[in-house]
């Protein structure tokens, strides 16, 4: 799909017009935040027009294959959804670290970022899946990013290591699936005896598709998911 | 609204705009932080008892406990954990009233902070949601606290730069106070000049305004300068510089309609026997030095006395006007020691006869009886001797009172017993409206109401001027007071000069506020030339009051009245001696003419006085003249 010129406007968004935006919003606190939420629709273009500027026609071109495939699967029932999420990304990301790939010790990737790279670690994949399931309509309380352990080597060598996967609940008590990047297919979670579930969490209260309510406030950095989630936003989604 | 205020309001909207703007944008930004903080910590506490929760055996008791333990704990307003069907498995929730801040306060300002959320897990299976909020009581708290303290900053800082503002206005304009006394002083014709201010706008005006005042008051100079000259050259002898017959003649007119203190005086001449024989044997030009140095002194006993005139009534005729003066023989015996020691001084003058005659006048006399009387006398003298002197009495009348003590005990009782009435002159304008009534003392005495001229002499000799004219003043504000009517009394340069009265007068005239403006007061020329200080002082004095100020008798001492245009005088009088006859003196009409033009740049109304015939009343204000009075009015 040809990219429409997009929203150039805040391309070259300044810091110091930000430091303004940020000043009006805090003078004007409740009416900032009805026109945030009336800005709230995701904007793909303008992700796939970062993705270029950013990380050039590949990049773009990456993008726009997970476009398409979030636009074909958008009529499938959502079971089909998430295997065509899995595959897409298990497939075109590679697996690797934070240090490899951002030259940092931990660094959750916006879904642009991971495809732009092509790569990413647990983290990355488990929120560029729970990214494309909820653009595809998946609803966020059926979704958890789950922390888990997992053991590696044989069963019972007792070598584990922290990894992160995405948790989709058919219904609040079933049995979830899991979607791992370490393992194609997805299974529902008693056929994964090799990970243990420790906490997961969800967007819910944090964040609106599109909008920029609450991120607009500095403490969300100082979280990581609140702000790959602010990330995310701003890049469009 | 005056300057200043505007100013200070000014000052005090800019005051209210700064502090109340710092007020609300403190108090918004403290909002946006306080949310921030309540925010972040509804996040990450429903995150941490999230976690701990699924690390914990799910039974009821302990789930119960768990989030017991954190809000009993914590400053929660709601926690609550539903199970994912939706069902509330545990809740806590604060029920207290919000204290703290004002409830309005709070709804105005709502601190906006959302609850925390965070998802339960038991196992691969969810279970439940946490929602978490904190309580906002004591962000409230602090956001009020912080406001009201600001609040008492902004009072005392509004406070502080109201006085500060008061200050630095008052100093700005100080200045202008005086600006606008002076404009408006230029503005009632009194060009004074003033200081220049600091302020370099105000010096700007102060100092255009000096300009202009100097201007008029060197252009006021001049055309007094020429209108002098022009007097005397009108009136004046050329050769001796007296005062030549004409005017004399009006003078001693003047004199005898007195009605003042000085109604009374003496007539004096002085008759160069045989002129003519006299150029012949002395030749021309030392009969004309003999003359001028006769006039000089002859000239030299009028400038003794303000109000005495020296004149030179024909060729070998020289007079000596003394109003006021009451012993004829004395002063001819003094004016013929002086003049004949003159004469005798000179080598030629031995020979030269110089006989003198006197006379007493009194008020309302008619001037050819007073000639011929002197005349008479001067025959007489002729006959007795070059150097003879005699004096001419008035047979005519025999006073009422015989000594100076009768005169007192007359008077004193009759002040005492009648009190004083007034007369009415009227004084109209030139279009015949009343401008007020000459209003003159009048007293019992001798059985019936004396006009002035009949006893002020003796009231002036017995030094109870200041008494009496407090009793016209008095009688005259009663007079207003009840009629309504303006009325115009003269005060004595006696009285002008005695503290006590001027204490009195200011007195009378401050009580009685209303009456003051239709009081026109006035003072003879010869009595203002001579106490000027005085009359400044009363003219300061009195401004305030509203009473109007003139001068009477106005002629040839009007140059020294041209200083006296900071005064703020309102009205001149013009003297008698300058009116009569004003149809056939083509002299006189100049100087009229420039007198009122003047008069009229200083902002004086001008009166004539002593109108008598209906040729003088209509040519009059040809010449600039306002106003009127006299027999023929």
């Amino acid at each position: 799909m040809p990219a429409p010129p997009c929203s150039c406007r805040n391309r070259h968004l300044p810091g110091l017009a930000r430091g303004w935006r940020w000043f009006v919003r805090a003078l004007a606190g409740p009416a900032a935040v009805i026109v945030g939420v009336s800005m709230a629709a995701p904007d793909l273009d303008r992700m796939q027009q970062l993705a270029h500027e950013r990380y050039g026609a590949g990049a773009a071109e990456a993008v726009g294959a997970w476009r398409s495939m979030v636009a074909d699967a958008g009529t499938l029932d959502e079971l089909e959804k998430l295997q065509r999420v899995n595959t897409f990304l298990n497939r075109r990301t590679a697996f690797d670290d934070d240090i490899a790939i951002w030259k940092q010790k931990d660094y959750w990737a916006t879904p642009l970022e991971t495809l732009a790279r092509r790569a990413g670690d647990c983290e990355d994949f488990s929120i560029a899946k729970y990214m494309s399931l909820r653009l595809l309509g998946v609803p966020a309380e059926k979704l958890r990013l789950i922390y888990v352990r997992a053991i590696v080597g044989a069963p019972g060598s007792g070598v584990s290591q922290a990894h992160m996967v995405l948790g989709y609940y058919p219904s609040p008590d079933a049995e979830p699936l899991v979607l791992d990047n370490l393992i194609g297919d997805i299974r529902t979670a008693s056929r994964r005896p090799d990970l243990f579930p420790i906490f997961s969490f969800n967007s819910e209260g944090l964040w609106v598709s599109g909008a920029s309510t609450s991120s607009a406030d500095p403490t969300t950095r100082l979280s990581r998911w609140r702000s790959v989630l602010e990330r995310m936003q701003q890049e469009g989604l | 609204m005056s300057l200043i205020k505007q100013l200070w309001i000014a000052i005090a909207v800019i005051t209210a705009l700064a502090l109340g703007g710092s007020l609300v944008v403190s108090t918004l930004s403290a909002r946006h932080y306080l949310e921030q903080q309540l925010q972040v910590k509804n996040f990450d506490n429903a995150t941490s008892l999230a976690l701990s929760l699924s690390q914990m055996p799910k039974d009821p008791v302990t789930v119960e406990l768990q989030v017991a333990a954190q809000f009993d704990a914590g400053h929660y307003r709601l926690i609550r954990l539903t199970s994912p069907s939706g069902e509330v498995v545990v809740e806590r929730e604060f029920s207290g009233t919000l204290d703290g801040a004002p409830e309005w306060f709070s709804r105005l300002i709502p601190i906006n902070a959302r609850p925390g959320i965070a998802q339960v897990q038991d196992g691969w299976h969810q279970f439940g949601t946490l929602t978490l909020d904190s309580h906002k009581r004591y962000a409230y708290e602090a956001l009020w606290d912080g406001t009201l303290q600001q609040l008492l900053w902004f009072v005392i800082g509004g406070a502080l730069t109201g006085l500060i503002g008061t200050l630095i206005i008052k100093h700005i304009t100080r200045p202008l106070g005086q600006v606008v006394e002076q404009a408006e002083a230029i503005g009632g014709r009194r060009f004074v000049t003033t200081p220049e201010p600091g302020t370099m706008e105000f010096r700007s005006v102060v100092r255009a305004m000096n300009t202009l005042s100097d201007r008029v008051r060197t252009m006021l100079a001049e055309e007094s300068r020429r209108l002098e000259q022009l007097r005397r050259q009108t009136q004046h002898d050329d050769m001796t510089g007296l005062v030549n017959r004409g005017q004399f003649l009006n003078l001693i007119d003047s004199a005898l309609a007195r009605d003042d203190a000085h109604a009374a005086g003496i007539l004096l001449i002085a008759r160069f026997s045989d002129l003519a024989a006299l150029n012949l044997r002395l030749g021309r030009e030392t009969t004309d030095s003999l003359l001028r140095d006769i006039a000089r002194h002859v000239g030299e006993f009028a400038a003794q006395h303000p109000d005495w005139e020296a004149g030179r009534m024909n060729g070998s005729d020289f007079a000596l006007l003394a109003p006021g003066c009451e012993d004829p023989g004395d002063l001819a015996l003094r004016v013929g020691q002086a003049l004949h020691a003159a004469l005798d001084a000179r080598p030629e003058g031995h020979t030269v006869a110089l006989p003198i005659a006197a006379s007493a006048y009194a008020a309302s006399e008619s001037r050819s009886h007073l000639l011929a009387r002197v005349d008479g006398a001067l025959a007489t003298a002729e006959q007795s001797g070059d150097r003879a002197i005699r004096v001419a009495e008035r047979i005519d009348k025999s006073p009422p009172y015989d000594d100076l003590q009768a005169w007192r005990n007359a008077l004193t009782s009759s002040i005492e017993r009648d009190g004083v009435r007034l007369g009415r002159y009227p004084v109209r304008t030139s279009d015949g409206r009343l401008l007020h009534d000459e209003a003159p003392i009048r007293l019992m005495l001798n059985g019936a109401w004396q006009a002035a001229g009949y006893f002020l002499p003796w009231v002036a000799r017995l030094g109870l001027m200041p008494r009496f004219d407090v009793a016209v003043v008095r009688a005259a504000l009663q007079e207003i007071s009840a009629s309504g009517a303006q009325l115009g009394i003269n005060l004595s340069p006696e009285s002008l000069c005695d503290a006590t009265f001027r204490g009195e007068l200011f007195g009378l005239l401050q009580a009685a506020p209303q009456a003051a403006p239709k009081l026109w007061i006035e003072l003879p020329e010869y009595g203002v030339v001579r106490h000027l200080g005085e009359f400044r002082a009363l003219c300061v004095a009195l401004r305030p009051l509203g009473c109007k100020l003139g001068i009477e008798h106005v002629g040839a001492r009007f140059a020294h009245l041209a200083e006296l245009h900071e005064l703020g005088l309102d009205y001149i009088k013009i003297d008698a001696a300058v009116i009569r006859g004003i149809d056939t003196n083509a002299g006189n009409q100049s100087f009229l003419r420039g007198l009122c033009m003047i008069a009229h740049s200083l902002g004086l109304v001008t009166i004539a006085e002593g109108v008598s015939s209906d040729a003088e009343k209509r040519l009059l204000p040809d010449f600039g003249v306002d106003a009127m009075t006299g027999p023929a009015v």
